[in-house]
């Protein structure tokens, strides 16, 4: 903001015009999806939350309220409450509570207060009056500078011990030009805000794993060969040096790392940068989305069928959503993800469970290239009862894997090595924008052996390649009942093997 | 002559209409212009008047039965008083209904007996009472322009000015509905249509709540029937409990509770003459079936089919749920002429297109899988102009028919291979341009990715991608209207020859790089031609505050308009009140990746974004100034302004009237800044309040006013478009930067404790 002091208005002049009409200069292909959308749609189902025609929910943040009701935080800046949701026959209605607020992409609540994270800061927004509409909106932190293009702020919920946290996007999406752009924050209890890790780069969704630990999503771009679910390493740093600039402003944080150097991998590089935390969950990119955004853990009791504990995220490009576990092996996180439902109807900017277990999905489709045709939209995945054959989950061993499926796999296909098709790849670690898979093996599958139960088979591999992501391709694997799985891929990111 | 004629010939209609609509029930599918022959048709009957619910079907094709409503629910749904009166009668209550009268050959008084046990059982087996509890919040004139404009006239009678129906043989009658249902009960039953007919022959048209109102107040009218409501006697109950049975409800009803029915003698056994098909039904169901209908039953039962080809499977499916009615396929099917004047549109330009659903024709080879799923089971429609609306006829009900429609519908295929990496942007290139209005200028008729055409608002192009198949669109493109017939788009490659100038005349890909370029979704460049509108927010009666970056404000900065025109920008990193200008409010940039930017709607007086307040700590030490940051110097050299000169914005809250006070603190001093704007004398005056809470007596400066300033009297100070009068206060007057440009510095005495100070400024120009 400090641009606009008087002695260098022309230059800036022509940039804000740039800004305000954000018309992109440039289009982008969005990537075919799996195919798999005529399937998928009998065992999850997408049901469309009608908004009235006057109405636009660019829909950024949700927060369920303990009166069931679903506060959703829009890029408007509105913040609407929704009840009706998880109506058979959703008919909502939409109250707005509040609004000017500028670009809400975190929403949390607690004792009647609702948390919305801005790109300005962290506000309190209250009702004071009880009138049904806010009144009071007060800074919580506003401990992050916010001077250009592209400088998102993404908002967690709250965790145990009452903390917040925030993700904050590079400027203009390459740059670190106002203060901790490209840093995660701690907002505590007491409203100290404290700079946590450094190195994000366009950071979306923040919040815990299934473990509880706090994660957040980054977007493809410089040393980012592809999305990523990510570790918050308290003093960690997630990749991207150009933050480096803000240690002297944090204390805590100790010294900036070492430079990584472009080029190499992180496998390598984080012995030499020690505060690199490598990338947990790996996103082949258009494989597995373009832009992911917001992420949820499915704690709702197998009301969302068998992926309890597992978190489901949104991309906004191919409007679908995915799958991911993980697990920590030697100290560091990784895990897997899954293709799991494509097909929404816009760009999802966020997920959230309701009430009833159903995933609620939203956001638009507005600047940036989507494969969904509306211009925005709010739509809620259900489970229809019916199980899908699916691979559960993958989770490493000594020496392999085990593999989870939802359903009993037959011995005919279960039991033969040639249906594992295994193969791994790992991205360049550089400055450039994004980068291609390089290094590509194929491991050798030496052993497969079924769990009695069918549900489970743990693979021999003849080697495991750290710093790889181990795609999966189980094309022709079959159910008991002889069904193909409803989604043939998996690929798990393998950081460290566990030790025998 | 021709007059004369027309009055006479009326009510001669009318006398037919009723006389056949009394004589039998009406399948709406069969009186339109469907494919089938008699024997179809007689198989058609056999299933939608679900006779082989009770008589297996084997032999005729797997045909299954339509099921009639679910009855769980519907002594809480329908008038008990009606009930009776159906149970007893059918035909009597509902002249074209397509439920039989199963106690054919019984006396009145028999009729009435069985009827009121049943409707007792009925009732009882609800969850709650019909209800009819006063009138509903509907508009009738919504309701009837909803009724005609919607569909719902495709398959039930439209209504002459007055609500009454007009002749309409092949239609269903709705003239019954005040006597079956509550204003509450009807809507209900628009809203969710498949709760009560699981058949899906009465579509679900997503309606909203509103809309279900008006339609029920405009389809029951004042009529509502008042019936009493019933006390279910127990005995009564479960007498009818036992007729449920003995006539075999359950064949054709569910009912929770209720296990399946009995099976009666297999069609293959049925002798013609006899049973319902006899010409005197008596202990049977009577269907009260026409001679045609009778005899084609009759043909249907003498020539048992075994396989049916997939064509034929279409043609019954689209038949049976009466897409015809709506639909042409082939030669077959479409809009009667009596339908036709209630196809309407909002944009008349297009020509039927735009006010006809379009044809099925090759629309298995039209529609990707996908979206066909999405069109037929979710509701999703892209022509917004026309009034017609696709409903949903349910999921369970027409799950086959995709797989249908594309094993039988080809066109010749052709496949758009993705372009090498470096050919795309060239490729896309020719593809925006076509489209625009320097090429082929599609966008005169179509709308694109949102945003309007300047000429007629067709289908949005940008949806092609997502719901089109290759071939088809190839086809399509390359002659229209052999595909569609008299549609207004032309052939744009007559001949085969495409434009000249581009990608070498090729027409073939012409056609793929307009696809190439719609495959970029949402991210398609905008081709030349259309304009984005850019959105206003306006201050109605009450105080509008809206927070965003803007040139006048910085990045966290506050636009407050008041209502009557007068508003000012706040800049919260500074706590600067940074701007004041009159008129409309904002612009904001919400089109693209726009993240609400804000601007003025007309030429603000600007101020400066400077932290304003400050203790100065002696008259010659120099402001702090905003560090700046420009394109060489990008990185801020001062990231904690103006925090490391004590200032920390709180927020703001709003009074009664939604006028923001803003809270900020300068070190340990509390500040709460509210403005109001005031009309006074045809004047646009600003007055402001500087309201401090301060833990000790001290100072501090506030930089009031900066540029070429000019002293007017002790209080009252000038800027060419701006004039500033303070209520109190020490004014240091002293030059500021180049120019001759000053600065207005007013020390403020603060006393332990609470003050305020008051500014006016008042707008020049």
């Amino acid at each position: 903001m400090n641009f606009f002091a008087r002695r260098h208005l022309p230059a800036l002049t022509c940039w804000l015009i740039g800004i305000a009409s954000g018309v992109p200069s440039w289009a982008e292909e969005v990537g075919d999806m799996w195919g798999t959308a005529v399937r998928e749609r009998e065992y999850y189902r997408i049901v469309n939350i009608p908004i009235s025609k006057d109405l636009v929910v660019e829909a950024g943040a949700f927060v369920t309220l303990p009166d069931k009701r679903i506060a959703v935080g829009t890029r408007r800046g509105d913040l609407y409450l929704v009840d009706g949701v998880d109506e058979e026959k959703p008919s909502p209605r939409y109250h707005l509570f509040a609004s000017g607020m500028d670009e809400i992409f975190g929403l949390a609540y607690k004792d009647g207060a609702f948390y919305v994270s801005q790109s300005c800061e962290l506000t309190r927004v209250t009702d004071r009056n009880g009138d049904g509409k806010a009144d009071r909106f007060e800074v919580v932190s506003d401990a992050w500078g916010y001077a250009n293009y592209h400088e998102y702020a993404f908002g967690s919920k709250f965790d145990p011990q009452g903390n917040l946290y925030v993700a904050l996007g590079l400027s203009a999406s390459y740059h670190s030009r106002a203060l901790f752009r490209g840093w995660a924050m701690k907002i505590t209890p007491e409203g100290k805000t404290i700079p946590i890790a450094s190195g994000l780069r366009s950071p979306g969704g923040i919040g815990p794993n299934e473990h509880g630990a706090l994660f957040y999503i980054e977007s493809q771009g410089p040393w980012n060969s592809s999305c990523s679910l990510k570790f918050v390493k308290q003093g960690g740093f997630m990749g991207h040096p150009i933050s480096y600039n803000w240690y002297k402003f944090a204390p805590g944080m100790g010294s900036p790392p070492a430079q990584p150097e472009s080029g190499g991998r992180i496998v390598t590089e984080k012995e030499r940068v020690k505060k690199l935390v490598p990338y947990a969950v790996i996103f082949p990119y258009i494989r597995m989305g373009r832009s992911i955004t917001g992420f949820v853990v499915n704690r709702t009791k197998g009301k969302f069928g068998p992926f309890e504990n597992q978190m489901f995220l949104g991309d906004y490009t191919q409007s679908i959503v995915m799958r991911a576990t993980t697990e920590k092996v030697n100290g560091v996180w990784q895990g897997a993800c899954y293709p799991f439902r494509e097909g929404l109807s816009t760009g999802i900017l966020n997920v959230e469970f309701t009430p009833e277990g159903n995933l609620l999905c939203g956001g638009t489709n507005r600047g940036w290239p989507v494969r969904g045709i509306k211009p925005f939209a709010l739509e809620r995945l259900e489970w229809t009862g019916r199980m899908p054959f699916e691979i559960e989950r993958v989770t490493i061993t000594p020496k392999g894997f085990d593999l989870r499926f939802t359903k009993p796999v037959d011995s005919v296909t279960g039991d033969d090595l040639k249906t594992y098709k295994v193969s791994t790849f790992t991205h360049i670690y550089h400055a450039g924008y994004g980068g291609p898979e390089v290094d590509q093996t194929t491991p050798v599958v030496k052993a497969v052996k079924l769990s009695p139960d069918g549900l489970g088979a743990t693979l021999e591999l003849g080697e495991l390649k750290r710093g790889h992501v181990h795609e999966f391709d189980l094309g022709a694997l079959r159910s008991r009942d002889k069904e193909a799985l409803l989604h043939r891929h998996a690929y798990y990111t393998v950081n460290e093997v566990p030790a025998e | 002559m021709r007059l004369f004629s027309a009055i006479l010939v009326l009510p001669f209609c009318l006398a037919i209409s009723s006389l056949v609509a009394v004589a039998a029930p009406v399948v709406p599918g069969l009186h339109g212009k469907h494919p089938l022959n008699e024997a179809q048709v007689g198989r058609i009957l056999l299933s939608e008047l679900n006779c082989v619910a009770c008589h297996h079907g084997d032999g005729h094709g797997g045909l299954a039965a339509k099921g009639g409503p679910d009855l769980s629910e519907v002594g809480r749904r329908v008038s008990p008083h009606y009930l009776s009166r159906f149970i007893a009668d059918p035909a009597k209550a509902q002249p074209d209904v397509t439920m039989p009268d199963l106690l054919s050959g019984k006396s009145e008084e028999e009729r009435a007996e069985v009827a009121e046990a049943i409707t007792h059982f009925l009732v009882g087996k609800a969850s709650g009472p019909f209800s009819q509890t006063g009138e509903l919040d509907g508009d009738a004139g919504a309701g009837r322009k909803l009724f005609h404009e919607i569909g719902c006239v495709a398959c039930h009678a439209p209504r002459d000015e007055r609500g009454k129906e007009l002749p309409s043989p092949g239609l269903r009658s709705l003239a019954h509905l005040p006597q079956k249902y509550s204003h509450g009960s009807l809507s209900d039953f628009l809203f969710s249509p498949h709760q009560a007919r699981p058949s899906g022959r009465m579509p679900d048209f997503q309606l909203s709540r509103e809309e279900t109102r008006h339609l029920s107040v405009y389809l029951m009218g004042a009529g509502a029937e008042v019936s009493k409501p019933l006390q279910v006697r127990k005995d009564l109950a479960q007498k009818g409990g036992a007729y449920f049975k003995q006539y075999n409800c359950v064949s054709c009803h569910a009912m929770k509770g209720e296990l399946k029915g009995k099976q009666s003698v297999a069609l293959a056994k049925l002798r013609p003459e006899h049973g319902c098909l006899s010409m005197n039904p008596r202990n049977v169901p009577d269907f009260n079936f026409s001679g045609t209908q009778r005899k084609a039953i009759v043909h249907a039962l003498a020539k048992p089919k075994e396989k049916v080809s997939t064509k034929e499977r279409i043609e019954l499916a689209l038949t049976r749920f009466n897409c015809i009615a709506c639909h042409s396929r082939e030669a077959y099917g479409g809009p009667s002429k009596g339908l036709l004047p209630y196809l309407g549109t909002s944009q008349e330009g297009l020509g039927n297109e735009a006010r006809m659903p379009p044809p099925l024709t090759l629309v298995g080879a039209k529609l990707k899988p996908n979206w066909m799923n999405k069109v037929l089971f979710d509701g999703e429609s892209v022509r917004p102009y026309m009034h017609t609306r696709m409903p949903k006829f349910g999921e369970d009900n027409l799950r086959f028919l995709p797989g249908l429609l594309a094993e039988v519908d080809k066109v010749e295929p052709m496949a758009f291979p993705e372009p090498p990496r470096k050919e795309r942007g060239k490729i896309r290139q020719v593809g925006t341009q076509l489209v625009g209005d320097k090429g082929l200028n599609c966008i005169a008729c179509h709308n694109f990715n949102g945003k309007e055409s300047p000429g007629f608002k067709g289908l949005d192009l940008i949806t092609s991608y997502e719901r089109l198949q290759p071939s088809w669109f190839y086809a399509f493109m390359r002659n229209p209207a052999a595909l569609r017939p008299g549609i207004v788009m032309p052939n744009y490659w007559a001949g085969g020859k495409g434009r000249p100038d581009v990608l070498e005349g090729d027409a073939a890909a012409q056609v793929w790089s307009i696809w190439h370029y719609f495959s970029y979704g949402q991210g398609a460049h905008t081709p030349s031609g259309i304009h984005s509108p850019g959105s206003s927010l306006e201050v109605d009666d009450v105080v509008r505050t809206y927070r965003g970056r803007s040139r006048i404000a910085g990045y966290r900065g506050i636009a407050v308009g008041f209502p009557g025109g007068l508003n000012y920008a706040f800049n919260a990193e500074t706590g600067a009140l940074s701007g004041i200008w009159r008129g409309e409010f904002v612009s904001v940039g919400w089109g693209g990746q726009g993240a609400g930017s804000f601007n003025p709607k007309s030429r603000p007086v600007s101020l400066a974004q400077d932290l304003p307040l400050y203790a100065l700590p002696n008259d010659k030490a120099a402001w702090p100034l905003l560090p700046m940051m420009n394109k060489e110097n990008p990185v801020n050299p001062d990231p904690l302004y103006p925090k490391n000169h004590g200032y920390q914005f709180q927020g703001y809250s709003f009074d009664d009237a939604f006028v923001p006070t803003f809270s900020y603190r300068i070190g340990n001093i509390e500040v709460e800044d509210v403005s109001l704007a005031v009309a006074k004398d045809d004047k646009a005056i600003l007055k402001r309040t500087l309201s401090f809470d301060s833990g000790q007596a001290g100072s501090l400066h506030l930089r009031a006013l900066v540029g070429k300033i000019e002293t007017v009297s002790k209080t009252t100070y000038q800027t060419p478009d701006l004039q500033l009068t303070l209520s109190q206060g020490t004014v240091l007057l002293r030059p500021f930067g180049a120019n001759g440009n000053q600065e207005l510095l007013l020390k403020l005495a603060l006393p332990k404790g609470k003050s305020q100070w008051n500014l006016e400024y008042e707008l020049l120009r």
